[in-house]
């Protein structure tokens, strides 16, 4: 069989995306390889796609984009950056005018959508028309200043997705450096309980915590002269969606709310409930939330007492009873004595705990000795909380494929 | 032995946790599940080896099934002026006699819960370290850990499978997060070549722009003299200008522009004095002094004149000096702030000055149920990732209906 003609040197036409055809293909197509007959034009082929949209549509993505988000899911096939006007495209590239009535059209719908951020329906809409308002704000200022430069239109839902393709996961905002030093100083400062602050500022109860306890760890580094990394903090902040801080008592805030970061009230959906229940009832039965968690669990609370804030739930009961400003005032401060109450309980039994401790110093670790009982055992010897060696109880630790990782460290 | 694939092929296009340029153009190119043209163990089995690729591929197969559970956990937000205003019985209270009302309520967006299949992988500290953007993918956190440059409430955890629990403190070594998430430093032959070239380029332009400016500049020389009042006032207004705008701008602000804008007003300013030389005055300090004498040469010379006594005398008021004052000391503070912070330094291990690594901006988001503080390279991880109306937690690539297969592939009796 005479060896097979091989075919001529010539480049295959490949498609290539409108806007940027690949600068740099890092080598001209192989037909075919000396030691073997078959082709290799398939790896070289998928080389080269990679690099041209690497070069195409993927070049918009090397670089933040400055005070923006710069996520897969804000760009179509070509590299476009949808949210933009065309003017912006052609002055990211080269230098060329852009319309500007489209511009601020678009502004001023902006605008319009961000007036009533508290009117949205649920809290993530809010954030949406906060950022809104938000960019329209600094647009106007800019403009106000009289600088030509064009802005981007502030990111849509679309835009804030890195993963184009899964539509249940966006970048959600975090909180700017004011935002979590207002935070601190609230609580810090002025003493405001965690639930309070997290109604004030809408952040869930967790989050007020740690970002108290990251900041006081901040002011130690501080103090203590330790190198921070600033450079990358300011350039993460850049480069994620940030709730800004509306401090009311301005003069230029008048009439605006604080923004909402999260939900507060979020509601944790009980295994119990997840199944189906048809549950027949009398129509003159008055059958309540309470009612309703009984049948799903003997012990299901009802929602109003599951959720992180239920004295919200209280106040707006008191207010829908019409009772007066100063018997809500005496309610809110028995309940605060209450509270107060509790705590100091609490308190005091943590620190009886400690007492009956007995600590004895040594030079690297403590000898901490407590009080134990013989019949924590239980009554086949065999309960865990039991201590000490037991007979007939051997201890694990040494067999294979116990795990040693500790399930938790102490704060 | 079968040799081991490619981390990043691109024969078989895998999404994996990192920052790299392949993923990225793997994510471009996923699709959503082929559920026509296969079986249902085959679409299983895709789904499961392309979300796998991606959640955990550090981890064995065995032990994630073992750290799978089927129950997802959810929230549902709640609002407390319905919970004060309704208890429940309206919503079992009976359809007859004309209580069904025409307009149907809003139907609340659906959980996805299929997304969150992964969720007991987002609990694993490296897992954590990744998603908090302290490192550039999953294997570089899971090598921070053993390398003991990782802290746990303030202790040295070395286990990167270290399951975290709500309210643990995470911090990693803040040099080792600019290197991780920092351009990198590199000196190849081509960006050698690049440099060399560039510096020729500059150098030439230097010289050209050289045999061009010389006599103009001569001319300006000849031309400074004694500014008169007139031009005097023009600049101190606009310096002032400037000054407030720098008073306005808090020391390390993102916006440099007033602070260069101002420096500039301060040279042009005392450009107009030829007494001045660009050796004299290269401090900040001596800028200030060499304006102020200056000024209050100017002011205090003409006042036995007649005619220009007003405008010099109101040139710098004792609260304009003092305003400029302060106004020189953020400028210093802000070019000290610069280079302390982000200066030029051989020894790091990073470019310096330090700037984000290529692709990062495409990664970068923070889920909701870690707090970071990006000053401090600490975050704390608040609770498990949730799913709510709408919204999975668990950052996944995958379309829902990949999500679905892989949960019901480890979802089979075994």
């Amino acid at each position: 069989m005479p060896p097979r003609l091989r075919s001529s040197n010539l480049s295959p036409t490949v498609a290539s995306c409108p806007p940027a055809r690949p600068q740099s293909i890092s080598q001209p197509a192989r037909i075919s390889r000396e030691f073997s007959q078959s082709s290799c034009r398939q790896i070289t082929l998928r080389r080269r796609k990679f690099y041209e949209w690497l070069n195409g549509p993927g070049r918009a993505l090397k670089q933040p984009l400055p005070n923006s988000t710069n996520y897969l899911g804000a760009y179509d096939r070509y590299g476009n950056l949808v949210r933009a006007s065309p003017g912006w495209q052609a002055k990211r590239t080269p230098k060329r005018n852009q319309d500007p009535d489209k511009e601020s059209g678009l502004t001023e719908k902006a605008e319009n959508e961000g007036e009533k951020p508290e009117g949205q329906e649920s809290a993530d809409d809010l954030e949406m028309a906060v950022r809104r308002q938000e960019n329209a704000e600094k647009e106007k200022k800019k403009k106000a200043k009289g600088e030509e430069e064009d802005r981007l239109p502030p990111e849509t839902v679309e835009d804030l997705r890195p993963f184009p393709l899964n539509k249940y996961f966006r970048s959600q905002p975090v909180l700017s450096e004011e935002l979590r030093e207002a935070i601190y100083q609230r609580v810090k400062r002025d003493g405001a309980s965690v639930s309070l602050a997290s109604v004030e500022f809408g952040v869930s109860n967790e989050r007020v915590g740690a970002v108290v306890r990251l900041k006081q760890m901040e002011k130690e580094w501080i103090a203590q002269g330790k190198i921070l990394a600033i450079p990358y903090s300011k350039a993460v902040l850049e480069m994620l969606p940030t709730t800004p801080r509306i401090d009311p008592s301005l003069p230029k805030n008048k009439g605006k709310r604080p923004i909402t970061h999260e939900p507060i009230n979020d509601l944790i959906v009980h295994p119990a409930t997840r199944q189906q229940l048809f549950v027949p009832v009398a129509e003159s039965r008055h059958f309540t939330r309470v009612d309703a968690g009984k049948a799903f669990d003997n012990k299901l609370l009802p929602a109003d007492d599951r959720i992180p804030h239920p004295e919200l739930v209280q106040v707006e009961r008191e207010l829908a009873a019409g009772l007066s400003f100063e018997k809500r005032r005496e309610l809110a401060e028995e309940r605060l004595a209450k509270e107060q109450e509790k705590k100091k309980k609490e308190e005091e039994r943590k620190q009886a705990e400690l007492a009956s401790l007995k600590t004895v110093p040594q030079r690297r670790w403590d000898f901490v000795f407590k009080d134990v009982s013989v019949d924590s055992v239980g009554r086949n010897g065999r309960d865990p909380k039991g201590v000490g060696w037991r007979y007939g109880f051997p201890h694990e630790d040494r067999k294979k494929g116990q795990v040693k990782i500790p399930t938790k460290v102490e704060a | 032995m079968r040799k081991k694939p490619r981390f990043h092929s691109l024969k078989k296009l895998k999404v994996r946790q990192d920052w790299s340029r392949w993923s990225l153009y793997s994510l471009s190119q996923l699709k959503p599940p082929n559920v026509t043209a296969r079986t249902y163990f085959q679409q299983k089995w895709s789904a499961k080896s392309d979300t796998r690729a991606y959640h955990g591929e550090q981890i064995q197969e065995k032990k994630w099934k073992r750290l799978f559970r089927r129950n997802l956990p959810a929230v549902v937000p709640m609002d407390h002026k319905y919970l004060a205003r309704y208890d429940g019985s309206e919503q079992a209270a009976g359809r007859g006699a004309g209580a069904d009302t025409q307009e149907k309520p809003r139907t609340p967006p659906m959980t996805p819960y299929m997304q969150m299949a992964y969720y007991p992988i987002e609990r694993r500290l490296d897992t954590a370290i990744f998603r908090a953007l302290f490192a550039s993918s999953v294997r570089q956190a899971k090598q921070f850990c053993v390398h003991g440059l990782v802290k746990v409430n303030g202790k040295k955890m070395p286990f990167p499978g270290y399951m975290l629990n709500p309210g643990d403190m995470f911090q990693v070594e803040p040099s080792s997060v600019m290197f991780a998430t920092g351009a990198q430093k590199r000196r190849s032959a081509t960006a050698r070549k690049v440099a060399k070239e560039k510096a020729a380029a500059r150098a030439e332009s230097r010289e050209k722009a050289q045999a061009s400016t010389p006599p103009a500049e001569r001319e300006t020389f000849a031309a400074r003299e004694e500014p008169t009042p007139q031009e005097l006032k023009k600049h101190m207004q606009a310096l002032m200008e400037d000054v407030e705008n720098v008073l306005n701008e808090d020391v390390g602000a993102k916006d440099k522009q007033k602070f260069r804008a101002f420096r500039q007003t301060v040279k042009k300013a005392i450009g107009l004095w030829k007494t001045a030389s660009p050796e004299t005055i290269s401090t900040l300090d001596t800028q200030f002094s060499f304006l102020k004498d200056h000024l209050a040469s100017r002011s205090a010379a003409p006042q036995a004149e007649p005619t220009t006594s007003e405008e010099p005398t109101s040139l710098l008021s004792p609260e304009d000096q003092q305003k400029l004052k302060t106004a020189f000391e953020k400028l210093r503070l802000e070019t000290e702030h610069t280079s302390a912070w982000n200066k030029r330094d051989a020894s790091a291990p990073y470019a310096t000055p330090w700037r984000p690594r290529d692709y990062m901006a495409a990664f970068a988001f923070i889920p909701r149920y870690l707090e970071v503080n990006q000053n401090i390279c600490a975050a704390v991880y608040l609770r498990h990732p949730v799913a709510r109306p709408g919204l999975a937690e668990v950052p996944t690539p995958f379309h829902i209906e990949t999500g679905q297969l892989a949960f019901n592939w480890y979802l089979r009796r075994r």
